[in-house]
């Protein structure tokens, strides 16, 4: 496939299995470039399984995922090397390093692979930074000294340290106030007109499907039930569907609240 | 758009100065910018007329790209040179735009300053009185907690304490009695040629006795446990402490120091004498072994000898210690484990501190003792 193809990512019928459990019984998708990508589901439903398949932490029991134009399947660490390199990752709960400070934890990507001089590996370090919308005084703290908003706008800004062409952010405003959650998605949005990054947004938040998403997944019991922008899917007649969108908010918030812990 | 150029060096960033318009061209990305940004600080400025940094030709351009693009700007802004960026299209403009707005005046460097020798001294011996006097200070709580219990027992919680006792002692029986026997084969055979001279072979029992009854036992008893045990505490409190599990403990009621430290302090000053006994049984095995096979002498004569040579105070002495020992053990392992904050590396090095700190305590108490005993004739 070219990779200046439209289609960034490509799932096809891919299976998982725990053991007995089956966590995606078929599941196919595609992700465009330029976009923003959400999955939404309820707790458990394999979302954050699907994502780890995605970014190489896991690997399906069939079915072949497509990312950049690769074919993940069989693809040894030398080969993934240069596919790690052009995608940044975000985690649920930040996964800063606690060890380093928040301008060493971006630089970090940015030394391991790049070859540039350490006064410009220091100051992109602190452009990243900025452009998570973290003040200046952030970059020498360590992660256990920051609030969790701040956390996970670090995580963000060591994503975006190599300036990959994708971004995956897992759950990027779970926990956060109703304040902290806009600036994200404003952030997210600005990022992606800006950067012309592709995202692919793990999420519960109706908000930030709302604002944010150009497409939706919808995943259910291992199946993707329905793909489509959130008018389109808020629309569907699917039982599963419209209890999510149009039942009272208490599952939403029950979920916010219990991942907020 | 940000796709690797196919065409590999052609692509390279360049950067040309031309009268008063330094041209940009290539790929501005972060895998490529590698040798341009010490080209751009060579770039002789000429200060008669205003600069333009024409960015027409550029092909790609990521943030990295854009940052060099508006610190160089930035630089020669503030050299009082009139400077403007011409030709960025239309996407790295609004790029260039996003940096240019969101990135404060100087991204300078954000490094954690390193701070100078004196202060590190400084700081150090701060640090080394904060931890004497918390170490103090959580003594006089462990003392008060455990008066507590002893006058109301039925709110001591067995279970910890028994299960404590078991990973802590029963479970340490093997490593211990192990060490000990090779320890007791050990001072034997380094006695064994030196009695032999003399023709003294039967004073290897005193030898064994005396060394391994009065000081090496509880020693080598307390050093294994410290390894063990005391750093198995500073872990685990300290683990429970970055979970917030101890927040999570006082806020249904308990008092962690109920829960985690007495247990633990009354366990190991029952089971650590107890290993102390077990050690001492082994050590003189050992040393018997040895007698026999190096020196020639006998079972019999052996324990015959060591009937002579050794004092109950001897055998006592030794035991005695051992709770002491158990106390300093227990309160630098928990004390330690309280100590950690926030991160998972604090985890691994409180657990180092417990060790060494508790090892360093137990020999200078080993220390303290000898020098009273010898005081008090013992």
């Amino acid at each position: 496939m070219d990779p200046r193809d439209d289609t960034v990512i490509d799932v096809r019928h891919v299976c998982t299995r725990f053991g007995a459990q089956v966590v995606h019984a078929d599941v196919s998708l595609t992700v465009r470039r330029g976009e923003i990508f959400a999955l939404a589901g309820a707790s458990g439903c394999g979302k954050s399984t699907l994502l780890r398949e995605l970014i190489l932490l896991e690997r399906p029991a069939s079915g072949s995922i497509c990312v950049l134009g690769h074919d993940l399947a069989g693809m040894g660490e030398e080969e993934a090397r240069p596919l790690r390199r052009s995608w940044g990752v975000m985690f649920e709960r930040g996964a800063l390093f606690s060890s380093l400070t928040v301008a060493e934890n971006v630089a970090l990507p940015i030394r391991e692979h790049e070859h540039l001089g350490e006064r410009l590996v220091d100051e992109l370090a602190a452009v990243k930074i900025a452009l998570a919308g973290l003040p200046p005084a952030a970059g020498p703290k360590y992660p256990a000294e920051l609030s969790g908003g701040m956390r996970k706008r670090a995580a963000l800004a060591r994503a975006m340290a190599l300036d990959p062409e994708l971004l995956f952010l897992d759950e990027p405003t779970a926990g956060l106030d109703p304040l902290s959650a806009t600036g994200f998605d404003e952030l997210v949005r600005s990022l992606r007109d800006n950067l012309g990054l592709t995202l692919v947004v793990i999420t519960h938040d109706l908000d930030l499907l709302w604002r944010v998403a150009d497409r939706v997944a919808f995943m259910a019991d291992g199946h993707i039930l329905g793909v489509g922008t959130m008018k389109e899917l808020s629309t569907s007649d699917h039982p599963v569907l419209s209890q999510y969108f149009h039942g009272p908010r208490g599952r939403s918030a029950w979920d916010q609240a219990w991942k907020a812990r | 758009m940000r796709a690797p150029d196919p065409l590999g060096r052609e692509g390279a960033p360049r950067v040309a100065l031309d009268g008063g318009v330094a041209r940009f061209s290539g790929c501005w990305t972060i895998g490529r910018v590698g040798g341009v940004e010490r080209e751009l600080a060579r770039l002789e400025w000429p200060r008669d007329r205003p600069l333009i940094l024409d960015a027409s030709r550029v092909t790609a351009l990521d943030t990295a790209g854009a940052w060099l693009l508006e610190s160089t700007r930035r630089a020669l802004a503030r050299s009082r040179h009139e400077v403007s960026v011409a030709g960025l299209r239309p996407d790295h403009e609004a790029l260039v735009a996003m940096i240019r707005a969101r990135v404060a005046d100087r991204a300078e460097s954000v490094r954690a300053r390193s701070k100078g020798a004196l202060a590190r001294v400084g700081e150090l011996a701060a640090r080394s009185i904060r931890q004497l006097l918390g170490i103090l200070g959580f003594v006089g709580e462990s003392a008060f907690a455990a008066t507590a219990v002893l006058r109301h027992p039925r709110r001591l919680r067995w279970r910890p304490v028994l299960h404590n006792i078991e990973s802590a002692g029963f479970r340490a029986l093997p490593i211990t009695g192990l060490l000990s026997f090779l320890m007791g084969v050990v001072i034997a055979y380094q006695g064994a040629t030196q009695l032999e001279r003399y023709g003294a072979n039967i004073f290897v029992a005193d030898l064994v006795g005396l060394a391994m009854l009065r000081e090496l036992s509880p020693l080598l008893t307390a050093i294994i446990v410290a390894g063990r045990s005391g750093s198995a505490y500073a872990a685990q409190i300290g683990t429970m402490k970055v979970t917030e599990e101890i927040d999570a403990l006082r806020t249904v009621g308990i008092a962690p120091f109920d829960l985690l430290v007495l247990p633990k302090l009354i366990a190991l000053t029952i089971a650590l004498p107890l290993l102390v006994v077990y050690a001492d049984a082994l050590a003189v095995m050992g040393g018997m072994m040895m007698a026999k096979t190096s020196l020639g002498v006998g079972y019999a004569d052996f324990l015959d000898r060591f009937e002579h040579a050794i004092d109950l105070p001897d055998y006592l002495v030794g035991i005695g210690k051992a709770p002491v020992f158990a106390a300093i053990i227990a309160v630098v392992g928990c004390y330690q484990g309280f100590q950690v904050s926030g991160d998972a590396e604090s985890v691994g090095r409180q657990t180092t501190v417990s060790v060494v700190q508790s090892i360093f305590l137990v020999i200078v108490a080993d220390a303290a003792f000898s020098v009273a005993f010898s005081y008090l004739g013992i």
